[in-house]
């Protein structure tokens, strides 16, 4: 009995101390994010060109900031927020947002382009690649849900549209890099501009009902290695 | 034959007085000393443990890998591009690669690059702060000299520089020493550290203080705050006056924190703070503080803002109160008392109160991050409103602010804020 009374002053009286020493909120600490990319990384209605972030896994997260940060990627705003954060900074962004519930819902825009020639289209080079162009499969990397693998592949599922267009664009310009081998810029070499707007419609469209997280590191083996992935190393 | 007698009483006076002028000029700038390289003396390059620590620290204070390394490239490589009025100046590779860096350098051409800007590739533009460098001591030179050799050899070929005439051509930079540049007498300063580091090292003065057409500083202009050329931003007057509002210890703080309660380090400022004051040690940054702190309060300085024609110009900040109490009141408070650890005051804040209103405005157009600093590792951030509000309601509330919580005349328009648009990186 006194025991449990000891305990459960110190408790008392540990708590809100321990709380605020311990982990403190990095999301009141990112209004500036909130702005496109939503206050709780789901996204901005309108804001065509940023996409959510909520669940992504944090590997991959915290390679785009640092991304950002180093050129590899460019968007002159967002290389204007992260240029004087250190990767320990970047690293807190990346697993707050990952630890977020993935937004559910398919984009907001792009229904309108997904006509039922594309989605044929997309499909098959969701599911199947495109063999004779050498381009793989989405699902081989995204996962058979395009939800994703940790630590470092990406959902795919309701982009908007004008931003996966845009990140084909990207690579094929050579402004925005993976580390070598640099598969997306590979893969968006290989890929008419039709059918990129094909793919883009089409996952714009795909809703994640379930609030499906990144498959488990491990958890299957892309074909191919890219970038600086643990997962793709390991797979060599 | 008259006309010859005419040449002779006219033109051959005039030829005279204008090379005297030359060579005065030439004579000033320190006639053809700068330009001869020194001998090596073969004094022997130092490389105890506790030479390159004083030179790495020394070199993070004088910054110098913040301009000697392109973004995501190898420190001390070269290549950052530098935007002026003439065109763009690429830094140079200081890593001890033999070609292309300063590999084969002796200790004494360093010191004479530090000291005169003029290396074995010429005379060097005026964006390297030699004018700076040249009160640093020999010790100190040597030191941070040390520190570069140890550097990882990187064989990096930065890019040609691009520049118009005249500024392209590189006898050009001696004419503009004759009119510019008065060479400092070494270590005249080292009696006080503060202003040893405010004025050598820390080379403050290069965006701090007012700066005329030409690019040089102006001669009444030490640390009166002036436009940084080519970034967009302004950078406040540096005395007793504008840092009423900072103990020198919450001076020193803000220094190597990024952040205080009258002011955070945005733009060119956070850079300065992210890679170089933040690694200031207790004594050299209560140091720098003190110094500033005394340096006599300027007149209030033209900060060369020039507000736009505008027929019907108001002068009050129209429907700002309403803006404020909507977008900003949450978080800096009703009467821009802040929060203190957490959102600015702006009641007495720098930017409220320096006569140009261009840092605020681009606060409020594209918000930004604080820098991350051991004293401050998790930055809060402001958000940007260029999505949020019109032109007009971004100058109303800018006026609102500067004229409740900065004490400053306030009538920017919305043409005034469109001609701030646009995130300046480099």
């Amino acid at each position: 009995m006194r025991a449990r009374i000891i305990v459960s002053t110190l408790l008392l009286a540990a708590t809100p101390f321990a709380h605020a020493e311990a982990t403190p909120d990095v999301g009141e600490r990112l209004t500036a994010c909130a702005t496109c990319h939503g206050q709780r990384g789901e996204g901005v209605q309108g804001a065509e060109y940023s996409p959510h972030l909520a669940g992504k896994p944090a590997g991959y997260l915290f390679e785009q900031l640092r991304g950002f940060r180093e050129g590899r990627r460019v968007s002159t705003s967002m290389t204007w927020y992260v240029r004087f954060a250190d990767d320990a900074f970047l690293h807190r962004i990346a697993d707050y947002y990952a630890a977020l519930p993935p937004r559910t819902r398919s984009a907001d825009a792009g229904a309108s382009q997904l006509t039922d020639e594309r989605r044929s289209k997309a499909q098959a080079l969701v599911e199947r690649g495109d063999a004779t162009r050498g381009v793989l499969a989405c699902n081989a990397c995204h996962g058979a849900n395009l939800a994703g693998l940790e630590p470092g592949i990406p959902a795919l599922l309701g982009l908007p549209i004008d931003y996966v267009i845009a990140q084909f664009g990207a690579w094929r310009e050579g402004i925005r890099h993976g580390a070598p081998p640099d598969c997306m810029r590979d893969i968006a070499e290989r890929i008419p501009a039709e059918d990129i707007r094909a793919v883009a419609a089409y996952l714009s469209q795909q809703s994640n009902i379930d609030g499906l997280r990144p498959a488990p590191a491990g958890s299957f083996v892309p074909p191919r290695t890219c970038g600086s992935l643990p997962h793709a190393q390991e797979a060599k | 034959m008259k006309w010859l007698r005419l040449i002779g009483l006219v033109a051959v006076p005039f030829a005279l007085l204008l090379m005297a002028i030359g060579l005065f000029l030439f004579a000033r700038q320190g006639g053809f000393a700068p330009y001869r390289l020194p001998q090596d003396s073969g004094r022997p390059i130092a490389h105890d443990a506790a030479t390159l620590a004083r030179g790495e620290y020394l070199a993070r204070i004088g910054d110098c890998e913040a301009c000697h390394t392109a973004p995501g490239g190898s420190a001390y490589a070269g290549g950052r591009r530098f935007a002026t009025d003439y065109g763009s100046i690429y830094s140079s590779n200081l890593t001890a690669d033999r070609e292309h860096g300063i590999g084969a350098w002796s200790r004494d051409e360093f010191a004479h690059a530090m000291r005169h800007g003029v290396s074995r590739r010429g005379p060097l533009y005026p964006v390297f702060p030699y004018e700076h460098f040249a009160t640093l001591s020999d010790a100190d030179i040597d030191a941070i000299f040390a520190y570069l050799r140890s550097v990882p050899a990187s064989a990096h070929v930065p890019p040609d520089n691009r520049l118009t005439f005249p500024a392209s051509w590189r006898g050009a930079l001696v004419l503009w020493r004759m009119l510019h540049y008065r060479p400092a007498a070494p270590a005249a300063t080292m009696d006080d550290r503060g202003r040893y580091l405010v004025d050598g090292l820390g080379h403050c003065a290069m965006c701090h203080s007012a700066r005329e057409a030409s690019g040089a500083l102006a001669v009444d202009g030490y640390l009166a705050g002036g436009r940084i050329p080519g970034s967009g931003w302004y950078a406040p007057p540096l005395d007793a006056k504008q840092l009423q509002h900072y103990s020198i210890d919450q001076l020193a703080d803000y220094l190597r924190a990024g952040v205080a309660d009258s002011g955070t380090a945005y733009g060119p400022m956070a850079e300065v703070v992210y890679r170089s004051l933040q690694y200031l040690n207790d004594e050299d940054a209560l140091a720098m503080a003190r110094y500033l702190k005394s340096v006599p309060a300027h007149p209030q300085h033209d900060s060369g803002f020039v507000l736009l024609p505008e027929p019907a110009r108001p002068s009050v900040a129209g429907n700002g109160a309403d803006i404020y109490r909507r977008a900003c009141a949450d978080c800096h408070g009703k009467d821009g008392e802040g929060e203190p650890g957490r959102y600015p005051r702006l009641r007495d804040a720098v930017a409220t109160r320096v006569p140009d209103p261009i840092d605020a405005v681009r606060m409020i157009l594209y918000g930004g991050f604080a820098p991350t600093t051991a004293r401050n590792p998790l930055p809060y951030s402001m958000p940007p409103f260029v999505q949020r509000l019109s032109a007009a309601d971004i100058a109303a509330v800018t006026n609102f602010v500067r004229e409740n919580f900065g004490g400053q005349h306030s009538s920017l328009t919305a043409t005034d804020i469109q001609a701030m648009h646009g995130i300046v990186l480099d």
